[in-house]
């Protein structure tokens, strides 16, 4: 039997310590089903940017895992065999940011079509943001401004829409495109929720924080389209809270604020005579 | 007049504290205070690089920049923004990024238009590649032939020094590929129409080539040059910051 083909499509992660980040990165390292997993980082969708990149590092870096991160901006510097590289790793992760450039850069490169090798040899592929909608057969994108109907790779059936309650104005887009069907029916994914496929069909959604939902969306009766919030599997951060990293940022954040607000106080005001 | 000129390396990108190229492009346009627009698409749009971009360009020029990864925060109507500029400068990094982007958001069309209308296209690297009809650009493991946006009808290949680039282009040519021109880091080629008029240089030993196919062979001829510095300066260090 060969192994199942497997995406996970987050509507919204990030590698910091904000809630439900850290439960999602040991969920992925769990769904790896491999002792000290590969797992890289495809920043694409970003620019390749730098933070993005650094976020991935220090949060893979402290698990039990091999991170990696391949950046089609600088194959020039750092020339790597694409297929050989991404076929060698346990998990593949898309990054978010814009998904036509994402869509428009892969295909460039031809990257689509190893990806999809590598899904179907059963690397787990996981994408968020930009790098989930781009495995669906279409999504909403704001990559040109206004949010607009776009079209994914087509592995999963139906569509996908990111930062769902976050994002109103990209949440009305996508509700009056499935009503229209310029779009199927989808999934609305909200920040720190997500969406398990296996070999195409939806196994699971999961959630890492309290208000966070995955919606089923359907065209309606004729009165706009339906919504309906999905029951998800609730992630626990299993990790002990890391006591001193979390006050050592939140001191950090004060201090800045603080100096911040000493910085405005002393700035000449435009139009004001001393 | 449709003008590119097609740095094989050099400007601000990559010759800290020697403006000659960047002046020379500016002092094409005429304009006092020329207006300036900066596509760092091949680099992804790389912050460090806007900001060198902005310091290089604010005490003598009208800069601005546009962003295809973060289109919601710059110019509404990238189409008449781009037809307003006196010279389009478009950095360094991936040409098969900068290619695939550019066609996705149809800058590509709104630069042929640019073009027509009189704005001078400049770049260096990948910024240089993607005016040619056929680019020798060294970017995954190989060097490989790639077809760019053709403004002008020739191949091109930069930092021509490099010998892997030198073989490659070579090899190209007697596969078929049309002939074209070479520049090393510093040296840039001033082209009006498809028709080269002049080389420049930033640094006195910086030279562009031509190169065209005879039979199963390739003649390359080193062309004359320009230096643009008044008095010979010691060499300047070359930072290379992106390979095309």
């Amino acid at each position: 039997m060969s192994a199942s083909r497997r995406i996970l499509a987050l509507g919204g992660h990030d590698f910091d310590r904000r809630a439900g980040n850290d439960a999602i990165c040991d969920l992925i390292v769990e769904l790896a089903e491999s002792p000290r997993p590969r797992i890289c980082l495809l920043p694409t969708a970003s620019g390749d940017h730098h933070d993005q990149i650094a976020r991935f590092r220090r949060a893979f870096g402290e698990r039990d895992c091999i991170p990696q991160v391949i950046t089609l901006f600088r194959l020039g510097e750092n020339p790597v065999d694409l297929r050989k590289e991404l076929l060698g790793q346990d998990v593949i992760y898309a990054g978010g940011g814009s998904l036509l450039n994402l869509i428009a850069i892969w295909r460039a490169h031809g990257l689509h079509e190893i990806l999809r090798e590598c899904w179907r040899e059963g690397i787990l592929i996981v994408g968020q943001s930009a790098g989930a909608m781009c495995w669906f057969q279409g999504g909403i994108t704001s990559s040109s401004g206004e949010p607009t109907v776009a079209s994914g790779f087509g592995l999963l059936p139906g569509s996908a829409c990111v930062h769902y309650l976050t994002e109103p104005v990209r949440r009305r887009r996508f509700l009056r495109a499935i009503n229209a069907g310029e779009l199927e029916p989808g999934l609305g994914l909200e920040d720190q929720a997500g969406a398990l496929f296996e070999d195409g069909e939806l196994v699971e959604t999961i959630t890492a924080r309290d208000e966070a939902a995955v919606w089923e969306v359907a065209p309606g009766n004729g009165n706009g389209a339906r919504e309906s919030e999905m029951y998800s599997r609730r992630l626990e951060d299993g990790r002990q809270p890391i006591n001193d990293t979390r006050s050592d940022i939140l001191e950090l954040r004060q201090t800045l604020a603080a100096r911040a607000t000493r910085r405005r106080a002393q700035r000449r005001r435009p139009g004001r005579l001393d | 007049m449709r003008q590119v000129v097609a740095f094989g390396g050099g400007g601000f990108s990559q010759e800290a504290g020697n403006p000659l190229l960047d002046d020379y492009v500016l002092g094409l346009t005429g304009a006092t205070s020329p207006r300036v627009c900066f596509l760092p698409t091949a680099s992804g749009d790389a912050d460090h690089y806007i900001v060198r971009f902005y310091n290089a360009f604010r005490d003598r020029a009208r800069p601005s920049h546009i962003s295809l990864f973060r289109r919601e925060r710059g110019v509404p109507d990238i189409r008449s923004h781009l037809l307003a500029q006196d010279l389009i400068y478009v950095g360094g990094g991936s040409l098969i990024s900068l290619l695939g982007v550019w066609r996705a958001h149809g800058i590509d069309e709104m630069l042929r238009g640019a073009y027509e209308a009189g704005v001078i296209l400049c770049g260096l690297s990948a910024g240089s590649l993607c005016w040619f009809a056929e680019a020798v650009s060294g970017y995954h493991d190989e060097v490989n032939r790639v077809p760019a946006l053709g403004f002008v009808r020739h191949s091109n290949a930069v930092h021509y020094r490099d010998g892997e680039r030198r073989g490659a282009f070579h090899r190209h040519l007697v596969e078929g590929m049309p002939g074209g021109y070479a520049a090393e880091d510093g040296a840039a080629l001033r082209f009006v129409g498809d028709e080269l008029v002049e080389v420049v240089a930033s640094r006195p030993e910086a030279r562009a080539y031509k190169l065209e196919q005879r039979g199963s062979r390739v003649l390359e001829t080193r062309l004359a040059t320009r230096y643009l510095g008044a008095k010979a300066p010691a060499v300047i260090p070359l930072v290379r910051q992106a390979a095309a």
